[in-house]
């Protein structure tokens, strides 16, 4: 009796789930209210100074354009939270978050197509951030407002104590890690440095976040282009296995990644680089402050990662404006994205001495070293342009990711396993990724 | 009643000198063993930069910056929606489950076993998975239609629906001998009172472990919290930890700061209950 | 005692029993006093609570798990599909696996070592208070903080923390966490660590209500210490054991927190788990239709067992 009242219940629930399905496309019937205060969530911890600096681009904004912006801060779970409002049908009018997010975010219907005619600015966009927020079919769902690169992070003092110069080709790469490992470059007689500070946990696809630096620059890919939007899987090509076996040998056979490296994620990585454990890093200028402060500048240097066997290529990463749908105030969500990416937007969001909301410009009339005298900057906006190489825009990236960190980070801590068995298997299993994607080419 | 026989193996007792350094030696390791790694942690509160490889005993580079950096992002703030919620929660749950307990435990009904499994299998299922239809509830609730979302009676109120602190108080009232109970039916007492006057005081051991499991359990509670809240005036504090870990600019230290005024209200709510159930000499047999 | 089948609408809390029409074998109720709906009503803030906040969710997660779910463009059925994803992932029987060691290792550990702290922190003196409050701190620290702490103990290089422990004794090195071969005892000693304390709280509590006077007659009968746990403490504590063993089963084959934030399910999904796995293909890919339908394995694998150890006990008792 009682189970039947539930099963009741349940079917009623479900009932009210199913029919949901009845909405039509993304924001095209909601009725239009110029006045209508826009909401604005941005990735960023709350009480942070990142969140400071977004009221203040939302004030500059509501100053120039009369349209009311009221910013809140989510960091952890971002997206739960968004499925939240997402499910109760009430979604925020603009979204700031990472530029990864454009492939999923298109695909659940929960951003609309940007017109590039209707952004004033967009023409100032530079080309790379442009195209880093179009999806396989042409069109814009994201507006680049930051970007950056990473670079190779070196404790100078230990450098300059074994008198090593800073490398130009990978081999010294190696070299300079071997002599960071094994010659006690901070003179305390332990044996406790290490060369690469590596962050290959499995959690949230760092291992292959981070190895994508050491993987485009040899010659190998995750997924490369199969023509008409669909990929297939690359990691056992020649140059992949090669990439892999290189990076493998550093931790298997040389032991200059730093101990503990399959189980770290970023706040360990970056504490065992604060704490001077390991010598050298790959990692975006978001750190800067932070290393300045712990380290102090003078004690490490920021170049640019040597070049590979095909090029100097490392992980491209941005932030995008995303125009959310179901807005009722749309030409204020364009204004917004306008400003934004504007010069006076980009050199308000660059302001602030911890954190700023864009690292590098993506506007082209933007120099980087007004706004920014640290030559450090220059390094990485140079990096950016030349260097740069955003991961692709596929429908949804992560599983991507993932599989390839799984694998990696195996490598890496079981030392037995054979690398051209193992990246066979992963090209299978992103086959089947692509194919439930439906951007497969088998 | 002597010493000896106060415990099952009457520690207390024992006053040899050897006994007494088997004593010492003992307790000092287990000391050691799980409270040894949270000295760490009051260690590295008060260190600004944090080795991860070791744990230290003491600070490389002391400072009380980083209980300051704690409260300028609104540590304090949150230490007090977290006890808003566990003040009123606890006390939901308290009420909630002495009186199902009292059902479950003193009185045979039909559908009892299946209400019993049904509580239970509430357990089963994590809640990551009912999250999103949690919150779908909160934001509508059905028959009375409130919204719930944005304020935290959303977060306490749902916290009455434990099934632990059901099942304990159901297990330790069933416990309690039927010949008190029917002695006091047979004086004429109604449930009510039975309920109250003689169930109950027998069942304080119980009351003392969901006091203090129900206060760790809601204290931690991160996943209700972020569905409820809006924005983060709301957040209770392992919300806002939680947060803070993966922020870049957030060194290891403030976090570590962050915790230790974490923990310290549950272990003060551990120090509070701890009387209730170990009893000793004085209290007597409550058993006959 | 008249038996007394006054209208139920006498209280009006919300009894869905109140639908079935009272039948004549009410009269053959065991209790022999008070009304048939006292028990409801005493159940009713529970019910109302449960059924809002636990029922409820749950039917839709169960729903869910027979869609493919997109809050907002709306759910579509795909049948067993996301059932079918979840079975069919190479990863989830090692995980199954991998999730049974780790919840008995951990159940029988957290049980045993519970158990020895609590009869030896039985007492009334200062100074065990204080050896109780010590012992309780792993239970209220935030279990992220937990797992930071564990991972630099564990440090896999010799003058990590615990090797150095190690190396006293004369014993070489190990990767605990991030070796392949140690990853599950170094996952399953976190989670003891963290289990005896609170397990140990609860046989307090059960040691508490055992009869004194039954220690008196041991000790008259000249039965020793051990006889005294064998025949008195034991038995007194059935009750607790019996809560301990279904919680902790439950919480066994739940586990998720601590080894996401240890391993992740690594080294080489040396340590996945149920939980992470469903993690995994659900929640951080945005399908929590996959997450759902795995959740409703898990739940039902539990249910059984839950179901099986209760007659195997009333087995037993009878």
């Amino acid at each position: 009796m009682r189970k039947s009242r539930w099963i009741g219940v349940g079917l009623t629930v479900s009932a009210l789930v199913l029919s949901g399905c009845s909405a039509g496309p993304a924001g095209t019937n909601v009725a239009q209210d110029t006045k209508a205060p826009l909401e604005l969530w941005t990735r960023t911890t709350p009480g942070g100074a990142g969140e400071q600096a977004t009221k203040r681009l939302a004030e500059a904004f509501e100053k120039a354009s009369g349209f009311k912006v009221q910013v809140t801060a989510i960091f952890d779970d971002f997206e739960t939270k968004l499925a939240q409002r997402a499910a109760q049908r009430d979604l925020p009018d603009i979204v700031m978050n990472d530029v990864t997010q454009v492939g999923t975010l298109k695909s659940q219907g929960l951003v609309r197509e940007i017109e590039q005619g209707k952004i004033k600015h967009a023409a100032e966009l530079t080309e790379q951030a442009l195209k880093s927020n179009q999806t396989p079919d042409g069109k814009l769902y994201g507006l680049p407002y930051s970007a950056q690169a990473s670079a190779l992070l070196i404790r100078k003092d230990w450098r300059e104590k074994l008198g090593k110069s800073v490398p130009q080709s990978w081999p010294e790469l190696v070299d300079l890690a071997k002599a960071f490992t094994t010659g006690d470059p901070d003179g305390n007689g332990k044996n406790d440095t290490a060369g690469l500070n590596a962050t290959l946990s499995t959690k949230r696809g760092y291992a292959s976040w981070y190895f994508s630096n050491f993987l485009w620059a040899a010659g190998g890919d995750f997924i490369t282009e199969a023509g008409g939007g669909k990929y297939k899987p690359s990691m056992s090509t020649p140059e992949s296995v090669a990439a892999v076996q290189w990076f493998r040998d550093l931790g298997c056979k040389d032991n200059v990644i730093q101990p503990g490296s399959v189980t770290m994620p970023t706040p360990a990585t970056n504490e065992t680089f604060e704490a001077g454990k390991a010598g050298l890093y790959v990692v975006g200028p978001y750190l800067l402050p932070r290393f300045d402060k712990a380290l102090g500048k003078d004690k490490y240097e920021v170049v640019p990662m040597p070049k590979g066997a095909k090029n100097a290529d490392v992980l491209a990463e941005g932030l995008s404006i995303y125009m959310m749908a179901g807005s009722p105030n749309q030409a204020g969500q364009d204004a917004f994205g306008d400003f934004a990416i504007s010069a006076d937007g980009q050199k308000i969001g660059m302001e602030g001495e911890t954190a700023f909301i864009v690292q590098l410009p993506v506007n082209k009339n933007v120099d980087i070293a007004q706004v920014r005298p640290d030559p450090r900057w220059k390094t990485y906006a140079e990096i950016y342009a030349k260097s740069g190489h955003y991961a692709p825009s596929i429908p949804n990236w992560t599983p991507v990711r993932q599989d390839t960190a799984d694998t990696v980070s195996a490598l890496i801590a079981d030392c037995k396993l054979d690398t051209k068995a193992e990246l066979a298997k992963l090209d299978t299993k992103l086959t089947t990724t692509l194919q439930q994607q439906g951007i497969s080419a088998s | 009643m002597t010493a000896a026989n106060d415990s099952a193996l009457g520690l207390d007792a024992v006053k040899s000198p050897g006994g007494r350094i088997l004593k010492f030696v003992l307790y000092t390791l287990l000391l050691l063993v799980f409270a040894g790694p949270l000295l760490a942690l009051l260690v590295s509160a008060f260190n600004n930069v944090s080795d991860p490889t070791a744990l230290s005993v003491v600070p490389s580079s002391p400072t009380l910056d980083n209980f300051g950096i704690a409260f300028d992002l609104g540590v304090g703030m949150y230490l007090l929606n977290s006890f808003l919620v566990v003040g009123f929660g606890l006390l939901l749950q308290v009420v909630v489950s002495v009186l199902a307990g009292y059902a479950l435990a003193r009185k045979k009904f039909r559908f009892m076993t299946f209400v019993l499994v049904a509580i239970l299998a509430t357990l089963m299922l994590p809640e990551e998975i009912l999250a999103i239809p949690l919150s779908l509830i909160l934001s509508d609730l059905p028959v009375v239609h409130l919204n719930l979302i944005g304020s935290l009676a959303g977060m306490i109120v749902p916290l009455g629906a434990w099934a632990f602190s059901i099942l304990v108080m159901t297990e330790f009232m069933k416990d309690v001998p039927r010949e008190l109970e029917e002695a006091a039916r047979i004086d004429g007492a109604g449930d009510l009172r039975i309920f109250a006057q003689i169930i109950l005081p027998m069942c304080k051991p119980a009351l003392g472990v969901i006091g203090v499991f129900g206060f760790t359990m809601i204290w931690d509670q991160y996943l209700l919290p972020l569905l409820v809240s809006t924005d983060a005036s709301t957040y209770t504090l392992p919300l806002a930890l939680r947060t803070l870990r993966i922020d870049t600019n957030v060194t290891p230290g403030v976090i570590m700061a962050a915790s230790l005024l974490a923990l310290l209200p549950s272990v003060a709510a551990f120090l509070f209950f701890q009387r209730s159930f170990v009893r000793g000499l004085a209290s007597g047999a409550l058993k006959g | 005692m008249t038996v007394d089948h006054a209208k139920p609408a006498a209280v009006g809390a919300d009894r869905p029993a109140t639908e079935r029409a009272p039948a004549p074998k009410a009269r053959r109720r065991s209790d022999r006093d008070g009304k048939w709906w006292t028990p409801w009503l005493f159940l009713a803030p529970a019910l109302i609570l449960f059924v809002y906040f636990k029922f409820i969710p749950m039917i839709t997660a169960v729903t869910m798990s027979f869609q493919d779910v997109q809050p907002y463009l709306g759910n579509q059925w795909v049948g067993g599909q996301n059932y079918g994803t979840v079975l069919g992932d190479e990863a989830f029987h090692s995980a199954i696996w991998h999730t049974v060691i780790i919840a008995v290792g951990q159940t029988v550990g957290s049980m045993v070592i519970g158990l020895a702290l609590a009869l030896l922190m039985e007492g009334q003196s200062k100074r065990l208070k204080f050896l109780r409050s010590a012992a309780f701190l792993p239970v209220v620290v935030p279990i992220a903080v937990v797992a930071e702490l564990w991972r630099i103990m564990y440090h896999p290089t010799e003058d990590g923390m615990l090797n150095s422990i190690l190396g006293l004794v004369g014993l070489g090195p190990s990767g605990f966490i991030n070796d392949p071969d140690t990853s599950m005892v170094s996952v399953i000693v976190t989670g003891i660590w963290r289990g005896a304390p609170y397990d140990m709280m609860i046989f307090l509590a059960g040691l508490a209500g055992i009869d004194r006077g039954l220690y008196e007659a041991a000790t008259v009968d000249g039965a020793s210490r051990w006889r005294k746990i064998l025949h008195v403490t034991l038995p007194g504590l059935r009750s607790v054991f019996s809560i301990l063993f279904v919680l902790a089963a439950i919480r066994g084959l739940r586990v998720f927190t601590e080894v996401f934030l240890l391993t992740n399910g690594g080294p080489n999904g040396s340590t996945e788990v149920a939980m992470t796995l469903i993690y995994k293909l659900g929640l951080e890919q945005n399908r929590l239709g996959v997450g759902a339908a795995g959740a409703v394995l898990l739940f039902l694998a539990t249910l059984v067992l839950t179901l099986f150890v209760q007659v195997l006990r009333r087995r037993r008792d009878a």
